[in-house]
């Protein structure tokens, strides 16, 4: 698990994206909880079972694993937990009780499967754009509510015009195929974060 | 707010392939309905392509179906816009 900022206070349990999505949008977050620990905020990106870091083969990941591992991170972490979730990372954290979800460009269990599906039949193959994910893994997913219940805050980027509580203006990291530095977007977020969590 | 009109629609494939495929503005801003996309834009790769029509969906408020998607409108811009519109302006 990648920690920053100060051991007190409230902490950032912040998930990345899934699967290819996760490998593009890393740099983001990570730019995202380092202007947050400048200002004194904690953060921590635990890996989930499969990806990033995860020493298990991605095609042996469930999501009942993913959910433990994020309850498990949120015990390890100081002060009220906030959660922050990429994406379809937010479908992972429905056992835990954070003090806040702060979601950025949530997708459903079922677009994110929809996506997937997409990138397999692109890639001609059994994979995912790389990922092997378990058959049982895209049911899992498919039929994954939004956590629900805790005080919630979706942010979106500017060409996205579904509903949300703040549009950001940028594009969107997890779809560029080449890596982008997006430091103006990470500032923007992490103000927007920092705020939602003092209010 | 969904985009609505031809414009506003050709402006946001424009802005899809340049955050899809990370080209310059400059690049999509010379795009014309001529301009050759699939074979020819060496970015566009079918994993790319995959993400193109996913944005265009998020930002239109579309549903491309796979059975839809072929290589002619993938084969220009002025295709790729013709087809988007097609189903953004109902």
């Amino acid at each position: 698990m990648l920690r920053l900022g100060p051991d007190h206070g409230p902490t950032i349990l912040a998930l990345p994206a899934l699967f290819e999505e996760a490998n593009r949008s890393r740099t983001l977050l990570v730019a995202m909880l380092r202007r947050l620990a400048d200002r004194g905020i904690a953060g921590a990106i635990p890996d989930l079972p499969g990806q990033g870091d995860s020493l298990l083969p991605t095609r042996q990941a469930r999501l009942s694993m993913w959910r433990d591992a994020v309850a498990a991170a949120a015990t390890t972490l100081a002060g009220p937990v906030h959660l922050v979730a990429l994406r379809g990372a937010a479908l992972a954290a429905t056992a835990i009780d954070p003090a806040s979800c702060w979601y950025l460009s949530p997708l459903t269990g079922e677009e994110q499967v929809r996506e997937l599906r997409r990138l397999r039949i692109a890639g001609a193959g059994d994979d995912y754009a790389g990922n092997i994910i378990a058959d049982a893994m895209i049911d899992d997913l498919a039929h994954a509510p939004l956590p629900d219940g805790a005080r919630t805050r979706v942010v979106r980027l500017a060409g996205d015009p579904r509903l949300a509580d703040n549009h950001l203006p940028g594009a969107p990291p997890w779809r560029a195929a080449e890596p982008v530095a997006a430091p103006a977007l990470a500032d923007a977020l992490a103000q927007d974060i920092a705020a939602w969590i003092a209010g | 707010m969904v985009p609505e009109g031809m414009n506003a629609v050709e402006a946001t494939v424009r802005d899809v392939l340049r955050d899809v495929l990370s080209l310059p503005q400059a690049q999509v801003d010379g795009f014309s309905a001529d301009t050759e996309l699939f074979g020819t834009l060496p970015e566009l790769d079918s994993m790319a392509v995959a993400g193109v029509l996913t944005e265009l969906e998020d930002r239109l408020g579309i549903v491309i179906e796979d059975d839809e998607v072929d290589g002619e409108m993938l084969e220009t811009f002025g295709a790729l816009t013709r087809f988007a519109a097609e189903r953004a302006l109902v």
